[in-house]
């Protein structure tokens, strides 16, 4: 069976570089699950879980946005943070939505900038059980 | 005696000045080689963002975002300088404060007549602010008597881009609500091992996404592969310029990390190059003063004996 390259790459080093029988990825607006012979595809990431199956085997990790890049059987995910699910801090993310819900929302930019705040904290709370 | 004694002494000390700068070389040199990996790893990212771009492009989406496009008024400009927090490396630190303190000098003046020109009411209100990263440029501006917005000391050999993600997001959102119109980092430009330049360059609003000059490389096997795009087109391109812009800002860093270890290296090769040459000749003159003193001893014996034969 055919199997899916993915490759996780941050700013600051290539932090996955794997194969895998399935690949579900986070997108700024739902998750896109991709199987071998996707059609070529680049896509903007939310902030989200990146779920690798093989086998029977699932790796979780949490993305910090960013995009995804789709060619032949090749996943390129760029994104400015990769983290284990298990690394994720629970805690500082309830702090920033904490934070995040307080601040003014008087005009459009400012509301723009608290939303992706909210998203980001709420997605790692997600990711990390948090709220199971 | 005395002479030559303090002359040893002397050479003893700088053998050991000699030691240590030989050993913060050698330390330097282990730097460089890291911070230059990670600087490497990097290009990674940059090169794939790059590609995205070009896709983008090629797809007939005009690339338009607020971040790229100049504003009408410029009132709030911040200059951002990167320098080291240690000395101990030649002209590194010099060399970008010099740079900064003349664009500091020369802005607000530019900005008035800028705003002269178009014909802007209330031309006297403008403001430059000014960060600063690394001890060395703090205690520069301290002495100088320059304001200082924000100092940051917690970038050394390896910046870490949470880090600089953290100060990216702070101007991108004052850049958003109309707090800041326009950004200039001075840092040392990594040209290569043997050339690094201090520049001024003005990354807010974006003079291009993408890298510089890396377009139209690709080969026709690549040019063939028609993209979908989700959700659109215009949205990726949304993302894109903001994460052009930190990864530029984070290339600032990592250039001037990997700059100051090599500064520091040179500066410390001739250190030791220096306290080499200052041995020698304190040998030399040693030597001369010991010999000079024994034969002037002997001279004395044989004056001796000569007095006690006459």
């Amino acid at each position: 069976m055919a199997e899916i390259r993915c490759i996780v790459v941050t700013p600051e080093r290539t932090a996955l570089e794997t194969t895998s029988d399935f690949v579900a990825i986070p997108l700024c607006d739902g998750e896109l699950g991709i199987l071998p012979g996707r059609a070529p595809l680049i896509g903007r990431l939310g902030f989200g879980e990146l779920r690798l199956r093989s086998g029977n085997q699932v790796t979780r990790y949490y993305l910090d946005g960013g995009f995804v890049q789709v060619v032949g059987d090749t996943v390129t995910l760029l994104t400015e943070r990769a983290v284990p699910a298990g690394d994720v801090n629970a805690e500082s993310a309830h702090d920033q939505l904490r934070h995040a819900l307080q601040r003014p929302i008087a005009t459009r930019e400012q509301e723009s900038i608290r939303d992706r705040l909210v998203a980001q904290a709420r997605a790692q709370i997600r990711v990390s059980g948090g709220d199971h | 005696m005395a002479k030559a004694r303090a002359l040893d002494k002397r050479r003893k000390s700088i053998r050991n000045i000699r030691k240590i700068t030989r050993t913060m070389e050698l330390i330097a040199t282990a730097r460089f080689k890291k911070a230059m990996d990670r600087a490497l790893a990097a290009t990674a990212y940059t090169q794939r963002i790059t590609d995205v771009v070009r896709s983008l492009a090629r797809s007939g989406l005009k690339v338009q975002h607020p971040l790229l496009d100049p504003r009408p008024e410029v009132r709030h400009a911040k200059v951002l300088v990167l320098t080291a927090n240690r000395g101990l490396c030649g002209g590194y630190n010099g060399g970008v404060l010099r740079l900064a303190f003349a664009r500091i000098a020369e802005l607000p003046g530019q900005l008035r007549t800028d705003l002269e020109t178009a014909k802007k009411a209330d031309s006297a209100n403008v403001r430059v602010s000014v960060e600063v990263s690394g001890k060395r440029g703090i205690a520069g501006f301290k002495f100088r008597h320059v304001e200082v917005d924000e100092r940051f000391t917690q970038f050394e050999d390896q910046p870490k881009f949470a880090d600089v993600d953290a100060i990216a997001s702070r101007f991108l959102n004052q850049y958003a609500l109309g707090e800041l119109d326009r950004l200039d980092v001075v840092y040392t430009r990594f040209a290569s091992s043997s050339k690094q330049i201090a520049t001024v360059e003005t990354i807010l609003p974006l003079a291009s996404v993408g890298g510089d000059g890396a377009d139209d490389r690709d080969g026709p096997n690549r040019a063939a592969v028609d993209y979908e795009f989700l959700p659109s087109a215009e949205s990726i391109l949304e993302e894109v310029v903001p994460t052009s812009f930190k990864v530029k800002l984070f290339k600032c860093f990592l250039d001037a990390a990997v700059s100051e270890q090599i500064a520091r290296m040179v500066a410390m090769k001739s250190a030791t190059e220096n306290a080499s040459d200052i041995i020698k000749m304190l040998s030399r003159t040693y030597n001369r003063a010991r010999q000079s003193q024994i034969t002037n001893e002997i001279m004395e014996v044989i004056g001796g004996a000569e007095a006690l034969n006459g």
